[in-house]
Parts: C-alpha cells; sequence; structure tokens
C-alpha cells in the first residue's frame, strides 16, 4: 500500500520493533494509526470498540513484529490484515443504517485528489486493483464494496440493497472470479 | 468442507479476505490456515489484491488514550520479564500470565473432562489446555502422578516443519524452564528428574517452535505456537476416580 519509499520506511521500522526498539515502535503507530483507526471504525463502527480494536492490534503488531519479514507482504497491508481480522473477529453488530454508498463510486472514479509529494509516486498495487476493479459490473462492484469496506456480511447486503441473499452471493462471488483473472492473468 | 479443489479454495480464501466469511466458518478456515501452507499463500496474494483499497478511506486520529494504554500494555509485559528472551515471546507470555484463567469455553470444558477422567494421586493435580491466540486448542497436559507428565494431542502439528515443538513452564516468577520437546503429531509421556520441582510453582506451560533437538540456549528461543494457564486442583482424597 502507499509508495514505495514510504513501505520499505515502514518495513524498516517493523523490523526494528522485531528486536524491541519501542522508539521504532512508536513511529510506526504514528506513521499508521489513523489508517488503521479508519479501517477498523468502518467495520465495527463504534469508536470505543474500535479503539480497542486498534490497541490490542498493536499489542499483537509488536508481539509478531520479528515475524513480519517472512510474511511476503507490504507492511500496510500485513497491519490492515491483523485490524481488519480483529474487527470481523469482534463485530456483532445490529444492523444498523448504513453511512452510504460513496464509497462503491469512489472506487469507480479517477483519482483526481492532489496529495503530498509522496502520494505522487505511483501505487502499484492499489492502481492495479482499482483498473481490476472497473471491469466488473455495477453491482459486483456495489455487493463487493458494502462487504469490504463496511465489513458487511451477505445476508446484510442483501438486507441493505433489498436483493435475494443468493444473487448477492452470486455477484461477490463472480465478482471475486473476475478481479482474480485480472490481478493474476 | 472440501479443500481440494483449487477454483474453492481460492474463493474461499477471497471471501475470508474480503470479510463476507465469518463466525464459526471464519474460525473453521483459519483453523485449516495454520497447517496449509498453500491455503496461507493463496490469502495473502488475496490480501495483497484487496487490501490497498483500505487506503481509500479517509484516516481518522485515534485519540490519544489508544497510545496510552498500549504502552501501558507493553510495560506490563516488560514487568513481567525476568531474563534476556526474545521480546516478543516474552510479552505473550507474561501477556498470557497476566490473564489468569480466562480460557475460553471450550478449554473449560476440556479441563474439566480431562480431570474427571484422571485417576488421582498426588494432593493436588495440575491440568492445562494449550490454545493458540485464536482459541484453537492444540495440547492438553496432565500430571496423572507424581514425575510424570501426559501431554495429549487434540490438533497434530506438520511432522515436515523442521521445527521441534518444545513445551516450558512458565513459573509465577521467573524464567520458562524446559520440561522438553513434545512429539510433533502424537501423545508424549514426559518423565524428567526433578520434575515436580520445576512444576511447583507454575502458573502457564507454552509451546514454543526450536530447532530440532530443543532449544539451544536453555530459553525460548522462538515463536510461541500455544500457551494456556496451569490449573492446580487439590485433590481431596486418594481413591482412584474421585470426581474432582
Amino acid at each position: 500500500m502507499s509508495d514505495p519509499g514510504t513501505s520499505d520506511k515502514l518495513a524498516g521500522l517493523l523490523a526494528q520493533c522485531g528486536l524491541g526498539n519501542r522508539r521504532a515502535f512508536a513511529e510506526l503507530y504514528e506513521a499508521s494509526k489513523s489508517k488503521l483507526f479508519a479501517v477498523s471504525l468502518r467495520i465495527v463502527r463504534e469508536r470505543h470498540i474500535a479503539e480497542e480494536v486498534l490497541q490490542e492490534s498493536f499489542v499483537s503488531i509488536w508481539n509478531n513484529a520479528a515475524k513480519y519479514a517472512s510474511a511476503k507482504s507490504a507492511p500496510m497491508t500485513w497491519m490492515t490484515a491483523i485490524v481488519r481480522n480483529r474487527s470481523l473477529d469482534i463485530v456483532r453488530r445490529p444492523l444498523v443504517e448504513i453511512a452510504d454508498e460513496d464509497d462503491v463510486f469512489a472506487l469507480n472514479m479517477q483519482d483526481e485528489r492532489p496529495g503530498p509529494p509522496e502520494q505522487l509516486n505511483i501505487r502499484r498495487d492499489q492502481v492495479r486493483i482499482e483498473r481490476c476493479l472497473k471491469g466488473l459490473d455495477a453491482e459486483q462492484l456495489q455487493t463487493i464494496s458494502l462487504a469490504f469496506f463496511q465489513g458487511l456480511t451477505h445476508s446484510e447486503v442483501a438486507d441493505h440493497l433489498g436483493r435475494p441473499l443468493g444473487t448477492v452471493k452470486t455477484h461477490i462471488r463472480r465478482g471475486l472470479q473476475k478481479l482474480k483473472g485480472c490481478l493474476e492473468p | 468442507m472440501k479443500l481440494a479443489h483449487p477454483g474453492l479454495r481460492s474463493a474461499l480464501a477471497a471471501e475470508y479476505v474480503l470479510g463476507t466469511m465469518r463466525g464459526a466458518a471464519r474460525r473453521r478456515f483459519e483453523s485449516y490456515l495454520q497447517s496449509d501452507d498453500a491455503l496461507r499463500h493463496e490469502v495473502q496474494r488475496w490480501e495483497s489484491h484487496l487490501l490497498p483499497l483500505a487506503d481509500r478511506l479517509p484516516a481518522v486520529a485515534p485519540p490519544d488514550r489508544v497510545w496510552k494504554r498500549i504502552e501501558a500494555r507493553l510495560d506490563q509485559n516488560v514487568a513481567g520479564k525476568a531474563g534476556p528472551a526474545p521480546s516478543s515471546l516474552w510479552s505473550s507470555l507474561a501477556f498470557w500470565r497476566n490473564l489468569g484463567l480466562a480460557s475460553s469455553g471450550l478449554a473449560a470444558a476440556l479441563l474439566v473432562a480431562v480431570l474427571a477422567l484422571k485417576p488421582v494421586e498426588p494432593d493436588r493435580v495440575l491440568s492445562a489446555v494449550l490454545a493458540e491466540e485464536n482459541n484453537v486448542v492444540r495440547i492438553v497436559v496432565e500430571q496423572p502422578r507424581a514425575g510424570l507428565l501426559n501431554v495429549k494431542m487434540v490438533k497434530p502439528w506438520r511432522t515436515d516443519s523442521g521445527f521441534a515443538h518444545e513445551l516450558w513452564v512458565i513459573p509465577k516468577q521467573g524464567a520458562p524452564r524446559s520440561v522438553g520437546v513434545i512429539n510433533d503429531a502424537t501423545d508424549t509421556q514426559i518423565r524428567l528428574a526433578g520434575l515436580d520441582a520445576r512444576l511447583a510453582d507454575g502458573a502457564a506451560f507454552a509451546v514454543s517452535l526450536e530447532p530440532p533437538g530443543g532449544s539451544p540456549t536453555g530459553a525460548p528461543t522462538g515463536k510461541v505456537v500455544c500457551q494456556g494457564s496451569i490449573a492446580w486442583m487439590p485433590v481431596k482424597s486418594s481413591r482412584p476416580g474421585t470426581q474432582i
């Protein structure tokens, strides 16, 4: 995730954490906390739960930093997986109003946002997945986005869209298959 | 769930990463991941594909108290340290020790089952259910009589990992003590000189990955793969079959 420079820096910090360097850990936290908090907040919805998820995720990141080297994934990807898994494990919410479907359209649009200089660098992974997402049908994109960004289950997506559960499952499954075909040609 | 079909494996890995796989199915899938390298690799591929999308979310700064709590948790771990050892291992053990008997329902149920089955001899018996971080139970340790420890395999490890599984007792104070290397996939009986003294003030057991033959240093050097607190149960009667 993000540009290669940042990624290398985070990987270096993680390596330091693996050696027990608390200062590197503080820096790692500063650099990633807001993105990771946003990831959890979207899924668990309640701030105090998201705070707890972030806290436990970082304890886990610290404890497992020595193993990161063998994970073979980008540092943000590795940390995001930890935060998402923890969030998905604990979320027990009644189906409340889902904020909006902006995510769906956010994915569809070209990213023209101006950003700090490092954002101008090529984010290869991100560009690739976004290009592939554009190849999906509208319904596939919508269901996958709701599941990914809002942490909705199949049936929550179905309720939200007022579509039959089977239809939603099919959209998601076919959409993922299509993504795979595009990402791993 | 049949996991032989490549298309199915990939589809499940995708739904796992997407987050639509939940609850019991998610936990079951995670237990497959423990022992299936190719499946883990497939999950990592999907993570690399999908998770960069999270960068799209507008950042939300967490309150400062979160960092304070993280630091407190780490300090707590350090306070439990008793000697030079890999921090990750120690942190997790110390953290775990502080959790006391907060084992999962399954672990507790197993513990009761183990105790009920046991012919009793000493004035107190020891049992422990060792689980992975995600509560998947790996082994049960029990002490049927003085000088003997039985390690029962609940969920075997692969035998071709190239690592030895070494069992450690974590005392209330001080460094972990080795109880020996256990079998990867079958039950192990441990008879060891001074075993009971070694276990006497035990608070927890842990299993770490070590080079073949066990830790070269006498202290854990590798990843802790499962752990569990020790339950000491006083025994009222010495008649075999007495229930606790």
